[in-house]
């Protein structure tokens, strides 16, 4: 049992380091990396799960990271933005991202990428409905959505060719 | 979000006690896509939360003997993508994959959903049609009720604030019957859920089960509607038409941002011809 | 137009921002931290009209880790109203409140807990006053004034003589079309930090002017120009919600009160109460001749504005400027009102009244060919205005034809041989068009500022806001091209009034054209002084010396630009500065007349249409977007597709409700936005390059005409595939049902 304004320890991995930071039970994940861990990538909009600025993947899987409370990650391995970009391999997603003109403001560019990351990780094939289906939780509100289609669509037939 | 405290109990006889402890001050805590959201807009308010993802007894889906099981914290995504659920109930990982988006099924539990009673959702009337049933316990022992036994009302359950729903058990459908489900909408929330079981011999209905969801006030067993179909003619068009005016009539829709009672009650009239008529097809095939 | 040939200009190259946005790194107003910060919470007034009796916030003062609460009562020594034309907005609310959500206090705390606490302890008194919240009810006339009147602004204009052209007339068409409020969910809300130090105010602020908030700041606080600045990071979505001043005073006051730097960042529900697009009802009143010459127009708008008038004066002579269409009438009468009304304020949304008047006018250029028996593609044609034509009397002719440029669309969608196929007897199939031209609001007043470096790289200053347009790469791209120098050598900073040089703003489709324009001049500046210089080395004039990639070279001899400027100065730095001026009497003689340009619209559209749900699914769109000469054409398509989409969502379920001036559904779970689902199965954007505009190349903006035409696209295909014609928008499902059912009667 932990008291309210009491600590408590959320050890986990983060962009494949570990960390070891004391929250509040209250506090959203989003807050723990944006304030206490100073990853700023992911942003709060909607702040109700509905838009996915928020979107980390834990244990590969995207969160809204708005609502879900920063202790759920205790012993998880949480991915932001920030480890995506940072890691070589995932260099042919952001390169779509980019070259396909697929990022305006880029408020919902990290959760997009995160999102785009994990569905290709479950299905590297997934055809123009799926992909829509997949990241409709993801809004946009710039781009109207064609160019980060055929970002999703080239990352993942540059993965087939290698 | 006000502060709350978390408690992490590892066995049901421990949540339910803290629960009782805690009284009116307290909640289940599982994958909290409605309740964190509702405490965040200050709708509702508790000092405690009990965390049941720490129970291990209430984990998993499993299948046997004709019944699926899930666990109170199985999440929509683990019950999607279940190869028990695939195998034996695909219909129901298919209604699973159209709940909210990704990220909510990730976190979101189908038995927390059941028990937050949204009106505007899937998994309650789609479970109804399958005659559900959900174990719970409380510190006076254990007890089963109906999926229709369960939820009452527009986020109200039959629950004491002692009592935890450890899991929900699907009976698969008969031999011989197929089921559909159809849902529309176009918010963020389904504006309604249409629940279809059929079987069908020598051209006509045997047995039939119709649910509704999001459009009445909890999910409901359209059994008037379903009386009329009983023993009718498949490919008689008047007879599904019928079945749709009485469910209409019998679905206390209110107006509300999905749209007015007269609209959804004709909703109701043009989903239940298509999902009785795609669970014939399913029949066929 | 010469067919020059270019380096980078005309190409999509990678987005300068990209790698900054993508990696997470990209800094935006609430990412700003600054040294002793407070956070500040609003305490919005629950009642959309009402007198203020009083307000106690000593419980709030009181509760530890409370800096400040400001209420009306603490705004003195300074300007207590500002807006964009009429100053009629106070920066916490006085005396009344006027639309639900109006802030009447704010608290600044140590965090934001403490602050959100604090906020809940300000007791304010109200004496509720009977609300008006839609153009209806406001229009009573014992309606309750919101302020002196329930008008806010009046407009209109006319030439010909329309009572007599109507007698002559064959048919008469007379019909009202309603616009809903919407919202323009940049997915950043409002945020800023405010530091109100005593002798200066800094701000870093998601705002689409920074110019225009330096100057409200500096006119509230009695500082000069000189002492605000106003830093504005990367904007997460602007579209016209973060135009002119909208939070930063009432930061600027409480920061101020609170004695540190305060930081302000807004919810999603709490933008919504801060800016919307208004909402219009239009009646058009149309005389035409039997072969379907158009010959009179009158026009009748009103536009609800909301509790204050933010950009409501500019809404309301845009929606009439753009009511009249393509077309050419003899005789034009047109009136427009501005109605305050007790909900969110109504300001700038891309394209000011465009949609409003398109989703009118080109609806009922649907009704009258339907009537008259003749196509509506040839109907367009007939009347469409041509280039040269003063399609609006005393405003600049239209600067290239209109035709060609709709048949560029008709003939990519596919329309002359599009052959009908309905699913089934009750799931129709149909096509629909429109098209218009907008008058830009884009206000010819920018300058710019190019250094150029020792080493031949090259620091571009330009007062535009990266709001997501992709401003910053245009620029690099006309400087590179303009300097010689590859686009990699080419940096941008951007929109902080202590650094960069004055542009009035970004928004109205302006920035290429005119911010694009003073880039252009301060890099051929710099180029120019560069050509001089290697004139003097080489001993020959500036028109001998050839400059490319970097370097001057005369016959064979090449010296590299960097080397240039060290020998000017002798050593081994230096530095040459360029500037840009652009103002109306610009030197290529093309900004002097208003508007700067014409934005073109024109959208085609094919729906299915479920007649027993009412549910239409938009299968195909075809947009246009005609920038005369795209400096990148991928970023110039995006931003089509972005305004086509939010337009899809204004047309088919986006929607505003208030009921008693109650805000029914200010979040993201009850107002729909368009998601992946809503992408059409083909949706193209057809480019346009005619090099027609006043521009840098021939260009002109972009950004806003995608958004004009889908609403009376679409509602045009659901009456081709059902017969069925709607007059009100959003075209939700239900509405379609209903309008259906009522045609079978």
């Amino acid at each position: 049992m932990v008291q309210a304004n009491q600590k408590l320890t959320v050890a986990f991995n983060v962009n494949g380091g570990d960390v070891e930071i004391d929250v509040t039970p209250e506090t959203a994940l989003v807050d723990m990396l944006r304030d206490g861990l100073l990853l700023k990538g992911a942003k709060r909009s909607c702040d109700m799960q509905v838009c996915g600025a928020c979107t980390v993947l834990v244990d590969g899987l995207p969160v809204s990271a708005c609502t879900v409370p920063a202790f759920e990650v205790r012993g998880k391995s949480v991915t932001t933005i920030e480890g995506l970009a940072a890691d070589d391999r995932m260099a042919g997603l952001t390169d779509a991202f980019i070259d396909n003109a697929a990022i305006q403001c880029g408020f919902c560019t990290p959760g997009m990428v995160l999102a785009a990351k994990s569905l290709l990780d479950r299905n590297p094939h997934p055809s123009e409905d799926e992909i829509k289906d997949y990241m409709r939780g993801n809004i946009c509100r710039c781009t109207g959505y064609k160019k980060i289609v055929e970002a999703i669509q080239e990352a993942a037939q540059k993965a087939v060719q290698g | 979000m006000r502060p709350f405290r978390l408690y992490e109990p590892t066995t049901i006889n421990e949540t339910v006690a803290t629960l009782s402890e805690l009284g009116d001050d307290g909640k289940l805590y599982a994958g909290g896509t409605e309740l964190l959201l509702a405490m965040k807009t200050g709708l509702l308010q508790y000092d405690g939360l009990v965390n049941v993802k720490t129970v291990p007894e209430l984990e998993g889906v499993s299948y046997s003997n004709g019944t699926l099981t899930i666990g109170a914290r199985a999440t929509h995504s683990t019950v999607e993508h279940s190869a028990d659920v695939l195998a034996h109930a695909p219909l129901i990982s298919s209604v699973e994959h159209r709940v909210a988006n990704v990220r909510v099924r990730n976190v979101g539990t189908v038995v927390g959903n059941l028990c937050f009673a949204e009106p505007h959702s899937d998994p309650g009337a789609l479970l109804l049609l399958y005659g559900a049933e959900v174990d719970i316990a409380s510190p006076s022992g254990t007890r089963s009720v109906s999926v229709e036994q369960l939820v009452v009302g527009p986020y109200e359950t039959s629950l004491a604030g002692d009592e935890l729903v450890t899991r929900v058990r699907v009976p698969l459908l008969p031999n011989g019957m197929r089921g559909a489900y159809l849902k529309f909408g176009y918010h963020h929330r389904p504006t309604l859920g249409v629940g279809a079981a059929v079987s069908v011999t020598d051209g006509k209905f045997v047995d039939v089960r119709l649910t509704l969801g999001s459009a009445p006030p909890k999910p409901t067993r359209m059994r008037d509607a379903e009386a009329v179909l009983r023993g009718a003619a498949v490919d008689d068009p008047a007879v599904a038409i019928e079945a749709g005016r009485i469910a209409a009539e019998d679905c206390d829709a209110i107006d509300d941002l999905h749209g007015s009672a007269e609209y959804k009650r004709h909703l109701v009239q043009v989903f239940v011809q298509r999902a009785l008529t795609e669970a014939v097809e399913r029949g066929v095939k | 137009m010469t067919q020059q040939k270019f380096n980078t200009v005309g190409q999509s190259v990678r987005r300068i921002d990209s790698y900054d946005k993508i990696s997470g790194r990209a800094v935006y107003s609430v990412d700003v931290v600054v040294p002793g910060m407070a956070y500040a919470k609003l305490v919005p007034s629950p009642l959309p009209h009402a007198l203020i009796k009083s307000i106690d916030a000593s419980k709030a003062r009181a509760l530890p880790g409370v800096y400040a609460v400001l209420t009306a009562a603490e705004l003195v020594n300074m300007e207590t109203h500002y807006g964009s034309d009429k100053k009629d907005r106070p920066i916490v609310a006085m005396n009344k409140v006027r639309f639900q959500g109006e802030p009447v206090a704010a608290v600044a705390a140590v965090d934001l807990a403490t602050a959100e606490a604090a906020a809940e302890l300000v007791e304010v008194e109200y004496e509720a006053l009977s609300a008006a919240s839609d153009l209806t009810s406001a229009l009573l006339p014992d309606a309750e004034p919101i302020h002196d009147s329930n008008y806010c602004h009046e407009y209109g204009y006319e030439w010909g003589d329309v009572d007599a052209a109507f007698a002559g007339c064959d048919r008469i068409f007379e019909d009202t079309f309603v616009f809903p409020m919407v919202y323009h969910y940049a997915m950043e809300p409002h945020t800023c930090v405010v530091s109100y130090e005593h002798d200066r105010i800094r701000t870093w602020t998601s705002a689409q002017h920074p110019f225009l908030v330096r100057a409200e700041l500096a006119r509230i606080f009695g500082m000069q120009l000189d002492q605000v600045q106003v830093v504005v990071p990367y904007v997460g979505g602007g579209y016209g919600s973060k135009s002119y001043t909208k939070i930063e005073p009432l930061v600027a006051a409480l920061s101020r009160e609170a004695g540190r730097p305060v930081r302000l960042a807004q919810s999603v529900e709490e933008s919504m109460k801060t800016v919307r697009r208004h909402a219009a009802r239009a009646t058009i009143r149309t005389g035409v001749m039997n072969d379907g010459t158009f010959v009179a127009r009158e026009c009748l708008s009103y536009v609800d504005t909301g509790g204050y008038t933010d950009n409501g004066v500019r809404v309301t002579e845009r929606i009439s400027d753009r009511i009249v269409g393509p077309y050419i009438f003899d005789n034009v009468r047109v009136k427009s009102y501005g109605i305050y009304t007790n909900s969110t304020p109504a300001g700038s949304f891309r394209s000011i009244g465009g949609p409003q008047a398109s989703w009118a006018c080109e609806s009922q250029t649907d009704i009258i060919a339907e009537a008259l028996g003749i196509d509506p593609i040839q109907l367009r044609l007939k009347n469409l205005a041509k280039k040269g034509d003063e399609v609006r009397r005393g405003k600049r002719p239209l600067e290239g034809d209109l035709a060609p440029k709709l048949q560029m669309v008709l003939d990519k969608f596919g329309w002359d041989t599009y052959v009908r196929e309905d699913p089934s007897p009750t799931v129709k199939r149909g096509i629909g068009f429109a098209c218009n031209v907008t008058n830009s609001g884009a206000s010819p007043t920018s300058t710019s500022l190019v250094r150029f470096h020792a080493d031949g790289s090259s620091t571009v200053y330009i007062g535009t806001t990266e709001i997501g347009q992709g401003s910053r790469s245009v620029m690099a791209q006309i400087a590179a091209e303009e300097l010689r120098i590859p686009l990699a050598s080419i940096k941008v900073i951007g929109s902080d009034t202590d650094a960069v040089p004055y542009d009035r703003s970004t928004g109205s489709s302006r920035s290429t054209t005119l911010m694009g324009l003073a880039v252009h001049d301060a890099a051929v500046d710099v180029r120019e002084q560069l050509l001089e210089i290697a004139a003097k080395h080489f001993e020959t004039f500036a028109d001998q010396i050839e400059a490319a990639d970097g370097k001057a070279t005369f016959k064979g001899e090449s010296m590299t630009f960097g080397a240039l400027v060290r020998e000017m100065f002798g050593g081994s730095g230096g530095e040459l500065m360029g500037r840009g001026y652009v103002t109306q009497n610009h030197a290529s003689g093309r900004l002097t007349q208003d508007p700067v340009f014409w934005e073109v619209s024109i959208g085609a559209a094919e729906v299915e249409v479920d007649e027993d749900t009412g549910t239409v699914k938009l299968l195909r769109y075809v947009s246009a977007s005609d920038p005369g000469k795209a400096i990148n054409p991928k970023q110039v398509e995006g931003q089509d597709e972005g305004a086509a989409m939010q337009a899809i969502g204004h047309s088919m379920f986006e929607e505003m409700l208030f009921e008693d001036g109650q805000f029914l559904n200010p979040n993201l779970v009850d107002y729909r936005v368009p998601t992946f689902e809503d992408l059409p199965g083909e949706f193209e954007t057809v480019l346009i390059e005619f090099g027609d505009g006043p521009g840098p190349y021939g260009s002109k903006g972009v950004g806003e005409g995608g958004i004009v035409c889908v609403a009376p696209a679409i509602a045009n295909a659901i009456f081709n595939a059902t017969g069925v014609r709607l007059r009100e928008l959003p075209l939700t499902p239900e509405r379609v049902w209903r309008a259906i059912e009522k045609s079978k009667q």
